[in-house]
């Protein structure tokens, strides 16, 4: 059952578009990230939704039923702002339990609800206090407390931890999931931090200068990104798109681009030959032995694993991933087998739709590090 | 060195050239009339009286014009800070065509001298047959204080983060609810300069209310003592002095009062930077 929906929705200022059609259906108790660049309108998206913002046409829906006339209030859904937007007057308590006055809950009544949802996010020491003495952290969980106090159907968070530091970001991440896990109900997430939208979403729909571009599971989205776009934003370090040729000769495919040449498993009937864009994921790229000479470009030691940019004779550069402890230089020589099987293909332009379908077999399990050491003939020598 | 003595010699003698007349205003008030015109002039009083403030309050109008007064600047302030919270809540939150040119056209109003303006405003208000009454003072003292409020209002609502009421709305609170909750606490501080700043306006304003008003039931103070103390031939300066006094007095009273909300400003930290 699809709990919230937006049918051909649009924004726009006059010539600017923030938010170009969209048609997104998010199921109930669905976990779901709206994923994308700064200014790409995943706040637009998300302020429409709670009715901050109307959209110029199309439908939005939430538990079926049409909200485009309701007011914010009517809609029952609980925000967090990316600014948090606590109220600076009242304290901590007078915060969390704002929601509940407006909603004409008694006041004897507030005070339990208020104190069990600043034990779940233990602010229990702060409930006396103001917003302007509080770290972004504790700031962060009041806005969340002021969210939770309700039992709303939709939840809807903007980038609420895009001010904490790394550690307090990984720690609330987790909490953020636990939360979803036990109170089962729809959250749309926010967030430009791809990390966040991996790990935490049940799905996650990618926009790019107000247009969806992907809307999927992370692993799906990794694993079979739907575009050009949303193959190089995806992953760090992001895929290789190499720029070339694709010609078809006796059947087999064949990708051509300055110092590298590609036999391609077959693709599906009907694909245009001619300018064509190959991505290629880090980790497909295996170093040592293969078929193509390099030259090595940089190294960087992450500790866990090592990332390696070597050039090809004709001057095209490709990142890769090693498990650590691969001594390499730079100016080194070696020779790397990229693994044509796990190969991306996408039209050419900036946003190429993909031409060909995922990979199969092992390969798939996405963020594997090692590559398969049968992954080395694949490629001819050029 | 000597530029530090130089420069705090300069700042005390303005100190004094401005504090002085005050002083001396004061001095005068409590003087007895024999020793007004001594000379030498004496700095402090020898006798202390206040006579000159028993005289005003039984044997003048003076608490005419001085309720007039209160009357018209009271309701002149609540007046011009209703409207003008109001719009420079349009100005700032809604988008409408010509919103901007709206807003400088208020400014233009503000910067046309008001003599320009006395004339037609008296013959309108002649013709509302509001002539001759405190409330054409208002609605005076009103077109005028009101652009200059606008904007500084305006400028106020705009440091308002907007997700403040956006956070309200969600929460449910009505538009109203969220303006009242959560705007107005945020803009007290403008509203009460505002709010200052058009009292005294209206408190110490002389030309329109010379023009427009010439009957001692409308009066206000400074046309009133004006007419009552100083005719071609006479200064009162005793009773002037003591009516100079008593104006100040509200002013005073109510910067004092005011004066910590002026400077406390907004009460940040609530949102993000
Ligand atoms: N009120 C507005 N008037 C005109 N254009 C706007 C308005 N609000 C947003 N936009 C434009 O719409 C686009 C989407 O903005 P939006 O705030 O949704 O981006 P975002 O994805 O949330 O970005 P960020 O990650 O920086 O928060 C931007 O190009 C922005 O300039
Ligand atoms: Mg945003």
């Amino acid at each position: 059952m699809a709990d919230v929906e937006f049918r051909k929705v649009r924004k726009a200022w006059g010539k600017v578009v923030g938010v170009a059609d969209l048609d997104l259906s998010i199921r109930a108790g669905e976990f779901v990230s709206l994923l994308g660049p700064s200014g790409c309108g995943k706040t637009t998206t998300l302020r429409m939704l709670a009715g901050l913002e109307f959209p110029t046409s199309g439908e939005i829906r939430i538990g079926g039923r049409t909200v485009n006339d309701l007011a914010p209030g009517q809609r029952d859904i609980a925000m967090v702002f990316q600014s948090y937007a606590l109220y600076p007057h009242m304290t901590v308590e007078e915060n969390i339990a704002y929601p509940l006055k407006k909603r004409g809950v008694p006041r004897g009544e507030r005070g339990p609800m208020v104190a069990r949802v600043a034990e779940m996010l233990q602010l229990g020491p702060l409930l006396g206090r103001k917003p302007r003495e509080l770290s972004g952290g504790q700031q962060q969980r009041v806005a969340l407390g002021r969210a939770l106090v309700r039992d709303p159907k939709v939840f809807l968070l903007d980038e609420p931890l895009s001010n904490l530091d790394a550690k307090l970001r990984g720690h609330m991440r987790a909490e953020l999931v636990e939360l979803h896990r036990r109170l089962g109900r729809t959250m749309v997430y926010v967030t430009h931090d791809q990390l966040e939208a991996m790990t935490m979403s049940d799905r996650i729909a990618i926009l790019e200068g107000g247009v969806l571009q992907q809307f999927a599971p992370p692993q799906e989205v990794y694993r079979e990104p739907a575009n050009r776009f949303v193959a190089g934003f995806i992953g760090t370090p992001s895929m290789n798109l190499i720029d070339g040729q694709l010609a078809q000769t006796g059947g087999r495919w064949r990708f051509e681009a300055p110092g590298l040449a590609l036999e391609l498993p077959a693709l599906p009937p009907g694909t245009p030959g001619g300018e064509a864009c190959l991505g290629l994921r880090p980790e497909h790229i295996a170093f040592g032995s293969g078929p193509l000479e390099a030259r090595v470009a940089l190294v960087e030691e992450t500790g866990h694993e090592t990332i390696v940019v070597v050039e090809l004779p004709g001057g095209l550069r490709l990142t890769g991933r090693t498990a650590p402890g691969m001594a390499l230089r730079p100016g080194e020589a070696l020779r790397i087998a990229p693994d044509a099987a796990q190969a991306h293909l996408f039209a050419a332009g900036p946003s190429g739709r993909r031409l060909n379908a995922p990979a199969a077999g092992p390969g798939r399990a996405a963020a594997s590090v090692s590559v398969p050491a049968s992954a080395a003939h694949a490629g001819e020598p050029s | 060195m000597a530029r530090r003595v130089l420069f705090n010699l300069f700042a005390w003698s303005i100190v004094l050239a401005v504090a002085f007349p005050l002083f001396w205003m004061i001095v005068t008030s409590v003087k007895p009339q024999f020793e007004l015109f001594r000379r030498p002039p004496t700095f402090l009083p020898d006798t202390v009286t206040f006579e000159h403030y028993r005289t005003l309050l039984a044997r003048t109008n003076f608490m005419i014009y001085f309720r007039n007064s209160v009357i018209l600047s009271t309701v002149t302030t609540f007046v011009v800070v209703f409207l003008a919270t109001l719009g420079a809540y349009s100005l700032v939150r809604f988008r409408y065509r010509g919103r901007e040119s709206l807003a400088f056209l208020v400014l233009f109003t503000y910067l046309l001298p008001s003599v320009v303006l006395i004339i037609p405003l008296y013959l309108m208000l002649v013709s509302l047959g509001l002539s001759n009454t405190i409330l054409s003072l208002v609605i005076a003292y009103t077109t005028f204080a009101l652009p200059y409020a606008l904007w500084l209002l305006r400028s106020f609502m705009a440091g308002v983060p907007e997700d403040l009421e956006s956070a309200a709305l969600v929460d449910g609170a009505s538009r109203l609810g969220a303006f009242r909750d959560v705007i107005l606490p945020q803009l007290l501080p403008g509203i009460i300069s505002t709010a200052l700043f058009t009292f005294i306006l209206s408190w110490n304003e002389y030309l329109y209310a010379l023009v427009l008003v010439n009957s001692d039931g409308a009066r206000p103070l400074t046309t009133g003592v004006m007419s009552m103390l100083i005719s071609a031939f006479n200064i009162e300066w005793s009773l002037l002095m003591a009516a100079s006094v008593m104006m100040s007095v509200p002013l005073i009273v109510a910067f004092a009062f005011l004066q910590s909300y002026l400077t406390r400003g907004f009460g940040a930290g609530g949102v993000k930077g």
